[in-house]
């Protein structure tokens, strides 16, 4: 177990940079996540703290101790890798007795532990095979037993069920999780699904580009983004964006365009400073914080046009035609609006945001 | 992942070149292997029944060729008249310990140019490489006034470094092939399981082992048929099969038998090497350890 801090980091490859000035702070036991598209650094990171990487500048500490010249074997870390990385001559059992084979364990314990992670992991069936007489899930998940079938100080999940079917999926998040908590080390996941960050992380590390753009809870990251990137990247269905123009009016302030202009909430108007009392910004606000209609409701509303509707299972998720863009509005099933048709949506404020025409950062 | 069983479409068309495919393949191991078959049948045979042959197209007297009493005389006369078993043990050490040496800093080498990324390396492994570049022959020369400047020449240690010369840049160039092909993933898997970087490389050696099988059986054909680097260089002191050989042609006397037996004595090996090593020929293993 060990608390893990990245101080000012930098990776370089040649010239170009993939991590740039990583600042983050991970408490002992927790659950780390961290979320990004592809070839935003993620893996970097990872390399970087399992001492694969050369860490270009900055520090990295476990539990304050500088480890940037500790050599991997001493970090003390298990690494699910990105691409299995499995000993292709050893059987399945071999691969997930390795690492305790070089802690010269002793043969009854490696039998037991090895059992165990197989049980687990649901691969017990194909010890005696070797690598590539596997599918790629069963790779992976052998690869996740070669890392769990000790105690490290720290784990660090490259990406470790993309390649599982959906069912699996969700049962290995529960039992990753379950795992992480039972045995209390801290753990760094890496994905780029921001559903299994959300559902499984105790605070998500959201990156861009090599830079971390927000710190944060799954709930903080979800409901308090710093920028439109951010907004924008966690959720699905991703969040509606929309320009408008802020007009100040006798103490109000309205975001307006085309087809509406509905006023802020007093303690929002607050938040904007004055810095954009007046000019463009974008309204983000999330499907599920919209409600639609088809008769025009007393309170401020955006008027559009019904564009196409898509059935979700339990939910109903409809486009809507605006000048110059397009939202999309989660409803129930039964809306019965055909595409063409006029249709009227409300916001509910306390959950839309707004963010900086030009920076994207957001007011609230 | 694929299985690799051919599949077969039958066809007339197939079925005549199958058939064809046959005859030419009969043809072809009577060519290899009749030569063979002479000699080993002739070593046990006195000269006179080695040279009673049948007229030429008088296929009847074939069995002229059969009719005779074996002899082990040609056998004798080379281990007791002459040192054949010291010259089988030179041939031994200078082929086996070329190969050793090779394979040791061949391996290390190929793996540092395969893994480690430096400035120069593509001219230095080019320069390697272009060592074998030119005819045995016109290095010869020098290379003897090196060795006898070292009092190398008549030596085994001499032979021995003569042959590493040669099969080093080589093993450096093969093994260098196989190490690309191992994926490095593998190796920094190793190293966060717990272990040295050191122990992390003899880890992948059992994947690079068809390259070091190859290689080592390669080396070892070289020294072992090597006529020209054994005459010049081990000439005297290390001498070897081939040299050895060769001296049984004498001006007035060309010792048929004998020669005959040494040819025995000098295939043997390389033939039973050749069924022994021929699993680890097999390639291959490195397939599925990672994602493609
Ligand atoms: N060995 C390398 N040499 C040069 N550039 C590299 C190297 N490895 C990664 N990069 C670059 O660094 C950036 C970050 O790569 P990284 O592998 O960390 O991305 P990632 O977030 O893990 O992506 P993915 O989700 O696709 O795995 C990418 O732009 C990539 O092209
Ligand atoms: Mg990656």
């Amino acid at each position: 177990m060990a608390s893990v801090t990245f101080k000012n980091v930098w990776k370089y490859y040649g010239k170009t940079p993939a991590v740039k000035d990583l600042n983050i702070e991970c408490p002992d036991g927790s659950f780390v996540s961290i979320l990004g598209p592809s070839g935003c650094g993620k893996s970097s990171t990872m390399r970087m703290l399992a001492g694969l990487e050369h860490i270009s500048a900055g520090d990295i500490l476990f539990d304050g101790e500088r480890i940037n010249d500790l050599p991997p074997k001493d970090r003390d870390v298990a690494m699910v890798f990105e691409n299995y990385a499995l000993y292709p001559h050893k059987t399945v059992l071999e691969n997930i007795a390795n690492p305790l084979r070089l802690r010269s364990v002793d043969d009854d314990m490696i039998k037991a532990r090895v059992d165990a992670a197989a049980k687990l992991l649901e691969i017990d069936h194909l010890l005696d095979r070797r690598p590539h007489e596997l599918s790629g899930g069963q790779k992976q998940r052998v690869a996740i037993g070669r890392a769990i079938v000790r105690e490290p100080r720290l784990f660090l999940f490259d990406e470790p069920i993309a390649h599982l079917d959906a069912k699996l999926r969700a049962h290995m998040r529960g039992e990753i999780k379950h795992l992480q908590r039972t045995l209390g080390t801290t753990m760094i996941y890496v994905t780029h699904d921001q559903l299994e960050a959300l559902s499984m992380a105790d605070y998500i590390a959201v990156m861009h580009d090599g830079e971390l753009q927000q710190w944060g809870t799954p709930s903080e990251i979800f409901n308090k983004p710093v920028n439109a990137w951010v907004a924008g990247f966690v959720g699905e269905p991703a969040m509606n964006f929309v320009t408008c123009d802020l007009v100040g009016h006798n103490q109000e302030v309205f975001l307006r365009h085309e087809n509406f202009e509905i006023p802020l909430l007093p303690d929002q108007v607050g938040k904007l400073n004055g810095a954009a009392s007046a000019g463009t910004a974008r309204m983000g606000v999330r499907p599920d914080a919209l409600e639609i209609s088809l008769t025009k409701p007393h309170q401020p509303s955006i008027t559009g046009e019904v564009f196409v509707n898509e059935l979700l299972g339990g939910d109903m998720l409809v486009e809507v035609l605006l000048d110059g863009s397009r939202i999309r509005v989660k409803t129930v099933p039964e809306f019965d609006g055909q595409p063409g048709d006029r249709c009227h949506i409300t916001v509910n404020r306390e959950k839309w945001h707004i963010f900086d025409a030009m920076d994207g950062h957001a007011y609230f | 992942m694929a299985s690799l069983d051919v599949v077969h479409y039958d066809s007339p068309r197939m079925r005549i070149l199958r058939f064809g495919a046959g005859i030419f393949l009969v043809l072809y191991l009577l060519w290899t292997l009749v030569p063979f078959f002479v000699m080993f049948v002739s070593s046990f045979k006195d000269l006179l029944a080695a040279f009673n042959l049948p007229e030429v197209g008088d296929w009847s007297g074939i069995t002229l060729f059969f009719d005779f009493t074996p002899t082990f005389k040609h056998y004798v006369s080379l281990f007791v008249d002459n040192n054949f078993s010291t010259y089988i043990a030179n041939s031994l050490m200078a082929a086996g310990g070329s190969a050793v040496i090779s394979v040791i800093f061949g391996s290390l080498a190929a793996y540092s140019l395969s893994r480690v990324e430096f400035a120069g390396k593509a001219d230095l492994f080019f320069w390697i490489i272009s060592t074998r570049m030119a005819p045995v022959v016109a290095v010869m020369v020098p290379l003897y006034s090196i060795f006898r400047a070292l009092d190398l020449v008549g030596t085994l240690p001499g032979l021995i470094l003569a042959y590493t010369t040669f099969n080093l840049p080589f093993a450096i160039w093969i093994l260098k092939g196989f190490f690309d092909n191992v994926p490095y993933a593998i190796e920094e898997a190793q190293m966060v399981d717990g272990s040295t970087r050191i122990q992390a490389f003899v880890s992948i050696l059992p994947l690079v082992a068809p390259g070091i099988g190859a290689f080592v059986v390669l080396c070892i054909l070289f020294a072992w048929n090597d006529f020209l680097f054994a005459a010049i260089i081990g000439s005297g002191g290390a001498k070897t099969l081939p040299v050895a050989t060769r001296e049984l042609v004498q001006p007035q006397n060309i010792q048929w038998g004998a020669i005959m037996a040494a040819g025995v004595v000098t295939t043997m090996p390389m033939i039973l090497l050749g069924l022994v090593i021929r699993k680890y020929l097999v390639t291959g293993l490195t397939m599925g350890a990672v994602k493609e």
